[in-house]
């Protein structure tokens, strides 16, 4: 079973499946931050080419949102954080995740599970992009720089508008 | 110790209750933020932003140097302020100012959304009564910087200081950190500690049985008497050196902790 969610940015839009069957907890979440609106009017504040995009937590102008309690990390679940997949990203306790997410733009096997250790434990894949790839790569090239004391700030808003599940 | 002649007052102090559901409170001091303190101001940030804590208390010295609240139409200090505004609205954020920021003054405590602290202060959290002080005050075997402590803190020179221009008083503070006598003065010596028999006498007389200090870059936590205890804060520097630590109370006591990280991979 996976659940798809559709993801509408200022760049384009993207598909995204979750695999609620080997990330149910990180699924839900994500899920529910969905419909609760939370991602719409978010940006994808920290995009680094060649890595990742990271979004889900800041409206423009580096203001954070408000999130439900962080959720249990399920990296162990043999997902691997692969190209144009999507994990979930977190502080250095790995157990912190709520509503921040990344897609990563190459494979990052460096991020994957591999104790159950602060170092060892990696980051959560739940789900991967399956259409709108092209608009994962236009988002990586975009040009950052600093905000406040953000690094890799797009300089130009990357604007998620609207998440909504579709099956 | 030396036995003095003719006791201080017990100093004026404030109370600060704690709300019964918060879990824990995070106590630092002592970052000495500015421009050229990049890392360590990015790691305070995400400090504020991420610890899981209800309340984030600023023991004094946040910022190397504190000339008056004008500051705050610069970039630097307008960005620290944006950073604890936007904290502020998730956890509260108290500060206690200290030697080096000591002119911070109503527009801080307005703009960055902050409860001021007077120094010092009475922590009532969970059934503990612990005291919160800067800790500069304390040191007594400091007479120079006692007697300069006490001329900058009047009413009459804090007005004087703070008629003059900015960029006066910008390039005074400079001076003062170029010359080592005036330097000395400003910060005190950097050996001299906190007065034990001084620290218990407030403490008994506040009823309290724990200090939290910063001021002397030394952390560590030590006995002081039989039942009185204190914690003392690290300094934070990751830009020279890597030092930055969190010290945490909660309803177990208290424990050191490195600093909340950001959300990332």
């Amino acid at each position: 079973m996976t659940k798809t969610v559709q993801m509408d940015t200022s760049a384009g839009t993207l598909r995204i499946e979750l695999d609620d069957v080997a990330a149910p907890v990180s699924t839900a979440n994500f899920l529910a931050y969905v419909k609760a609106g939370h991602y719409d009017g978010t940006v994808f504040h920290r995009v680094i080419k060649g890595f990742m995009l990271q979004g889900g937590g800041f409206e423009p102008g580096m203001k954070q949102k408000g999130t439900l309690a962080p959720i249990r990390n399920e990296a162990s679940n043999g997902l691997k954080n692969k190209h144009y997949t999507l994990a979930m990203a977190r502080t250095s306790d790995p157990h912190s995740a709520t509503a921040q997410f990344f897609i990563n733009t190459t494979d990052n096997g460096f991020l994957d599970f591999k104790s159950e250790s602060a170092q060892g434990w990696g980051y959560a894949v739940f789900g991967k992009v399956v259409a709108g790839m092209d608009v994962v790569d236009t988002i990586e090239k975009v040009r950052t720089g600093r905000k406040g004391f953000h690094d890799d700030v797009p300089v130009d808003d990357v604007l998620i508008t609207r998440v909504v599940e579709i099956g | 110790m030396p036995v003095r002649s003719g006791s201080l007052p017990l100093p004026a102090f404030f109370e600060m209750a704690v709300p019964g559901e918060w879990r824990a409170i995070d106590f630092i001091s002592d970052l000495h933020l500015c421009e050229a303190m990049p890392r360590t101001t990015a790691a305070w940030a995400a400090h504020l932003r991420h610890t899981p804590a209800d309340c984030v208390v600023m023991l004094g010295d946040l910022f190397e140097l504190w000339v008056g609240d004008e500051l705050i139409d610069r970039p630097f200090e307008a960005a620290c302020v944006a950073t604890m505004a936007e904290a502020a609205s998730h956890r509260e954020l108290a500060f206690m100012v200290g030697n080096r920021d000591f002119l911070a003054g109503p527009r801080l405590w307005r703009e960055a959304g902050l409860r001021a602290l007077p120094d010092p202060t009475l922590l009532d959290a969970w059934g503990q009564r612990v005291l919160l002080s800067h800790g500069d005050a304390l040191c007594l075997d400091d007479k120079p910087y006692q007697a300069f402590r006490a001329e900058v803190r009047s009413e009459s020179w804090r007005e004087g200081f703070l008629a003059r221009p900015l960029a006066e008083r910008l390039r005074i503070a400079a001076d003062i950190r170029q010359a080592s006598r005036t330097r000395r003065e400003f910060d005190g010596d950097s050996a001299a500690d906190v007065d034990t028999a001084e620290a218990v006498k407030w403490m008994h007389g506040m009823g309290a049985r724990e200090l939290v200090h910063g001021h002397t870059h030394r952390p560590g936590s030590q006995s002081m008497a039989p039942g009185y205890k204190r914690h003392v804060l690290s300094d934070w520097d990751l830009d020279q050196g890597q030092r930055a630590e969190v010290l945490r109370l909660t309803r177990d006591g208290f424990e050191r902790v490195a600093p909340a990280g950001p959300a990332q991979p």
